[in-house]
């Protein structure tokens, strides 16, 4: 909101406060001040003149040649081009020198042969208004040669309140509750504002109250004052400069004073033609729409309303949507005088709903959804009558103004204890103060029991007390603010506790972290939790169920995540272009709307995502140098750092979208009921649509670790076991074998082979090619042969070697070499 | 070859022999078994008695001196070879070392850890709360009713047209998830991610991160608040900054206050803090009685307060990185920075 300072001097002294004091005091017990702005700093600038003479210009007969007074030793040479320019006026001169809005600098000049030492400026070119036929015409009694903010009293500071930080305070979004915190903040008297309604002049036939019917729990108040007589016109200047400082742009008498009387007193309000309201039917009738009842607001705009908003109805017919905005056929006809002035108060919720439905929000809206004070609707009435009655001295009130509705005062009294403020600020304030405080505020407070028991019964205010004070802590919030939260010491927490209790779930992820990050050289990324739907077209995934948002800031980018994995796809186009070797991990939250709990809530997984793209091994490159079996490796690690044993591999398992059909496995350990990983190579199919063909041709392997899975696995130490007593032997051993063999059959053939001996085996070579023959590989084992009771010697390696040839032969393989 | 003539040609080879395994070989052909010497020993039996003392003595000495000529030899061999090593030929000190590639964690991970670790040290106990979260935690139980306005303020993911899921819009609902489930007094933080229904540009994104902290006990004060904010300042900043508490309004504490730091980063105001000297960093307040209510604690024996802070935020500022947004693009020229 944007307060003026000369509007606030109308409510409150402000003498010796500078503006820069009132934002710091306002930011630091009221509300946030987002900024401080000068009144149309150019009227600073520039001065009045007085025309002392004007001829036409020799060469150019739509210029004119003046020489204008200024308060220098002689007047000014200025060619003006305005046709309304004439000796004798005082006008708004900008000297030589002098910086006008949009940065326009005025130097000397001559035009067309003739010097012109400063400028006679329009409205519009001092960003006041939007008139540009002619110059600005300023008031006789302007003094020469002062600033023209000053001449006319009307230099201003404007402050920029953040409208957040005034949502639970209807009172302060008019200028009178923001007086009233500055009288509050400097222990200044508010100035009393007469609201009565003025005299009744009854014409002939005198005229009944206008009817009014509430139909609907939405309006809790109704107050309806004809008026007559009002010629249209021009608001005074005053109030156009008032409104100008604001921000708002002055239009005529009645639109301005309905204006100013809602930036006031924070109350909105409407002015009817009652012409027009007779002509669609006797009355006024506040109710709830009709299904299929729309209404075309001032704006032009058709709107479709629905049972819960509410209209204002002339007979049956909709003039208005209630407390938001008028209808078009609500525009008061410029000719007529005849008028009816509507300050409501309606049902903050409903006005919420519908403008929030429509996206309609207005000055008058904003301010009736933050529960308005019912008592306003009648000060607000009396203010525009008085007002308008000074201002227009024909305006009649030809009948009485009628007020209904089933409202009650929310003015209430709540009990404070003066230890529980002292307690909840930290800091001894005498009662003496708190008391002193909230009548500040224009709390009423009576001590309860004796005066040092500090009990008080506060009465809260009606303005106050629609939303925001209602119960003793609030009372506390008050007080503080008032008192400055800057003035309480800080007090360090003393109070025992437990240690917090383990964390496995936090622990498990910082362990994931740094080891992916550690040796494993993974790029730790977080990426959205809304997922492209073009992205689950390519998987193959858009019918799996997915939680959705309803109202997305990016197109076909509503459903959140079901696995971690896919989010680090759509990243390794780029990061392939720039990087040869791509490492991508994340950790984070997926949601499975089918497994759904009694509550709703969608069941939560945690995973962990890893992505290894690079360019494809070469051709020679050893069996092991693939991504999918490094990541593989990887995972081991992971687990078993973790305290995991025995990780197995399977190839049986429920298949991601993203993994190829083939190269694809699940890591299995004790305890969990399914897979805890599962690492593969990525689909085939979905290389190109993710942009890595061509010069990016990738080879991609990925996985996909539950964490939560991982949690219920088996963990233990490793178990110490005594070092070995006696030289064990390595063996190496190459054996060819069919292609169809699984390597752990074949594994199972050398243990079976070391009758228990073998302490190790590891594969460290796989071999395809000429010399092995087709259809047959060829693998090549590190063996260590250990026996806990002797060392053992050539005899039982070559005994070893003797039965794994025999076990070899009988199933097709052979020894290739030793 | 008489004794004289073979030192002579045992002193030339051994001489200009410069390797080790030669000089084994020379050893063998002189002094071996096989050796000269050897052979020159043989002999002496076969001689006149009178002869065989001198001739063997003869021997001998030629022996030791041939043995002493391949020490010393040997010796000259080794030190040299320590010299050749000790020579650092070929070795430029500035070439670069091949490039140490390392893996990297994300930022938010950075700073999370840290104040992790700064609250667990103080007491608290870190949580997790879900992201898609119940309209009834992220709202409701923080006394932000149906048609509350500071719903505004939240703009909001809904997950279903009655508004019962939402993607949380603050680390809040992990209050009240806290409070059903703990007996006070305790302390807890939540860091976590949340969302925005905006449209994102460099200083906004829809989804970000905050880490929330809630302390429940008796007679806790905003003097013990103040307290507790300095010391998270002083965790992140590393030295104690100015504070500031003025009013702010949040449905789920009160009193509610935005806490402002003295500008880190400036004197006399930067663009940081828009030439403020003062920092927005951390809304916080005492908890409303209606929040501990919600949570299953009775605000007649109990008090709290709460804060929250933007870790998203925090990481811009510490990092003075220009663009949230590389905080979620997945761009590994962005990560590998950290
Ligand atoms: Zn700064």
């Amino acid at each position: 909101m944007r307060v003026s300072m000369r509007w606030l001097e109308r409510h409150v002294d402000l003498a010796d406060v500078t503006p820069e004091q009132l934002c710091d005091d306002l930011t630091l017990s009221t509300a946030e001040v987002e900024g401080l702005e000068r009144f149309a700093p150019s009227l600073d600038d520039v001065v009045v003149g007085h025309v002392v003479s004007r001829e036409k210009h020799p060469d150019a007969g739509r210029l004119s040649v003046c020489r204008v007074e200024v308060g220098e030793d002689a007047p000014l040479p200025i060619v003006c081009g305005a046709p309304n320019v004439a000796a004798g006026q005082k006008v708004a001169v900008a000297r030589v020198g002098t910086l006008l809005p949009g940065d326009f600098k005025i130097k000397k000049s001559k035009i067309r042969g003739i010097e012109s030492h400063g400028m006679i400026c329009s409205v519009r070119e001092l960003d006041i208004g939007e008139e540009h036929d002619g110059i600005w015409v300023l008031p006789e009694s302007a003094e020469v040669g002062q600033a023209v903010s000053r001449a006319l009293g009307i230099g201003d500071w404007v402050i920029e309140i953040d409208n957040k930080s005034l949502t639970h305070r209807p009172d302060l979004w008019g200028h009178r509750g923001i007086a009233r915190e500055v009288a509050a903040i400097y222990e200044r008297p508010l100035h009393p504002l007469e609201t009565t309604l003025p005299e009744i002049t009854p014409g002939t036939p005198p005229m009944d109250p206008w009817p009014v019917a509430i139909e609907t729990t939405g309006c809790s108040r109704y107050v309806a004052l004809p008026i007559d007589g009002v010629r249209p016109g021009p608001s005074p200047d005053w109030l156009r400069w008032l409104l100008l400082a604001v921000g708002q742009r002055p239009i005529d008498l009645l639109v301005d004073l309905s204006n100013f009387v809602m930036l006031d007193l924070g109350q909105p309000n409407h002015v009817f033609d009652r012409n027009g309201l007779e002509r669609r039917g006797r009355g006024i009738v506040v109710r709830n729409a009709r299904a299929g009842e729309s209404i075309e607001t001032l704006d032009g705009e058709m709107r479709k309303l629905q049972p819960s908003d509410l209209l204002i109805c002339a007979g049956d017919e909709p003039v208005a949507l209630a407390g938001i905005m008028g209808g078009e056929g609500s525009k008061v006809a410029e000719t007529t005088g005849s008028l009816l002035l509507e300050v409501a108060t309606f049902d903050a919720a409903t006005i919420r709903r519908t403008s929030t439905r429509l996206g309609l929000r207005t000055d008058s809206s904003a301010r009736f959804e933050k529960s308005l004070d019912p008592n306003l609707p009648m000060a607000a009435a009396g203010h525009f009558a008085r007002l308008l009655a000074a201002i227009e001295p024909a305006a009649r009130f030809p009948a009485p103004a009628t007020d209904v509705g089933d409202w009650q005062d929310p003015s209430t009294t709540i009990e404070l204890r003066g230890d529980r403020v002292r307690t909840a600020l930290g800091k001894a304030l005498p009662n003496e103060e708190i008391r002193h405080i909230l009548e500040r505020l224009a709390f009423e407070v009576e001590a309860e029991g004796s005066p040092d028991e500090g009990r008080f019964r506060v009465h809260v205010p009606s303005f106050r007390a629609t939303k925001d004070i209602t119960l003793e802590q609030d009372l506390v919030e008050e007080i503080g603010r008032i008192h400055r939260y800057g003035q309480i010491e800080e007090k360090p927490l003393h109070f025992d506790i437990a240690p917090p209790p383990r964390d496995e779930r936090r622990q498990l992820v910082r362990h994931l972290q740094d080891r992916l990050a550690g040796g494993a050289r993974f790029h730790e990324n977080l990426s959205y939790t809304f997922i492209d739907d073009a992205l689950l077209e390519k998987l193959g995934d858009l019918d799996l169920p997915h939680i959705s948002v309803i109202n997305p800031v990016v197109q076909n980018e509503s459903r959140i995540r079901r696995s971690v994995t896919p989010s680090l796809l759509p990243a390794l186009e780029t990061n392939r272009r720039n990087r040869t070797d791509v490492r991508l991990f994340e950790i984070g939250k997926a949601y499975e709307p089918e497994h759904a709990n009694d509550r709703g809530e969608p069941r939560e997984r945690h995973l962990l995502g890893l992505a290894w793209a690079g360019p494809r091994p070469s051709k020679k490159a050893a069996y092991h140098e693939n991504r999918l079996m490094r990541l593989q490796s990887i995972l081991e690690d992971l687990v078993r750092s973790w305290g995991c044993h025995e990780p197995r591999w399977t190839a049986e398992g429920p298949r991601p979208s993203w993994a190829h059909p083939g190269k694809c496995l699940f890591l299995e350990l004790e305890g969990p009921a399914g897979p805890v990983a599962v690492v593969a190579d990525l689909e085939p199919g979905l290389a190109p649509a993710l942009g890595l063909s061509g010069d990016l041709d990738s080879e991609v392997a990925l996985a996909e670790v539950c964490l939560d899975r991982l949690l219920e696995a088996e963990r233990g130490g490793t178990g110490y076991k005594p070092l070995p007593r006696f030289p064990g032997i390595k063996v190496d051993v190459a054996i060819a074998v069919p292609e169809s063999m699984p390597a752990a059959e074949l594994i199972g053939l050398i243990e079976e082979a070391g009758r228990r001996q073998v302490a190790d085996i590891e594969l460290f070579d796989l071999y395809r090619g000429r010399s092995v023959g087709p259809g047959r590989k060829s693998l090549a084992f590190h063996v260590l042969l250990q026996s806990e009771k002797k060392t053992l010697t050539d005899k039982d390696e070559r005994k070893f070697l003797q039965r794994l040839g025999k076990l070899l032969g009988d199933a097709g393989g052979e020894i290739r070499g030793i | 070859m008489n004794p004289a003539d073979t030192l002579e040609e045992a002193r030339r080879r051994i001489g200009t022999c410069d390797d080790l395994d030669a000089l084994k070989e020379i050893e063998r052909e002189l002094v071996g078994r096989k050796g000269i010497v050897a052979s020159l020993l043989a002999e002496i039996p076969k001689l006149d008695p009178s002869e065989r003392k001198a001739r063997g003595q003869e021997a001998n000495a030629l022996k030791q001196a041939i043995l002493g000529l391949l020490k010393e030899r040997r010796e000259e061999i080794e030190a040299g070879r320590l010299d050749a090593a000790r020579r650092a030929e070929g070795f430029d000190p500035t070439l670069p070392p091949p490039r140490a590639r390392r893996g990297s964690l994300h930022p938010i991970t950075q700073v999370t850890r840290e104040l992790e670790d700064l609250f667990v040290s103080m007491g608290y106990e870190v949580l997790d709360g879900p992201e898609v979260e119940l309209d009834h935690y992220n709202f409701e139980a923080l006394n932000i009713t149906k048609d509350h306005p500071a719903r505004d303020a939240q703009d909001t993911f809904y997950c279903d047209e009655e508004g019962r899921l939402v993607l949380r819009t603050h680390t809040s609902p992990v209050q009240i998830r806290a409070m059903e489930k703990r007996e006070p007094p305790f302390r807890v933080i939540a860091p976590g991610r949340v969302f925005r229904q905006e449209t994102t540009d460099a200083s906004h994104d829809h989804t970000f991160y905050q880490m929330e902290g809630l302390v429940v006990g008796k007679d806790i004060s905003v003097a013990h608040l103040i307290g507790a904010m300095k010391t998270l300042l002083r965790g992140i900043f590393g030295r104690d900054l100015e504070v500031r508490l003025r009013p702010g309004h949040f449905p789920f504490v009160e009193p509610g206050f935005e806490l402002d730091a003295r500008c880190p980063f400036c004197p006399s105001g930067c663009s940081v803090c828009k030439q403020t000297t003062w920092i927005e960093l951390l809304p916080c307040g005492l908890v409303h009685p209606n929040v501990l209510r919600m949570g299953g604690i009775d605000p007649e024996v109990w008090s709290g307060f709460a804060f929250g802070l933007g870790l998203s935020r925090l990481v811009m500022l510490r990092h003075g990185i220009d663009d949230v947004r590389h905080l979620l693009d997945g761009d590994l020229r962005f990560l590998e920075q950290f």
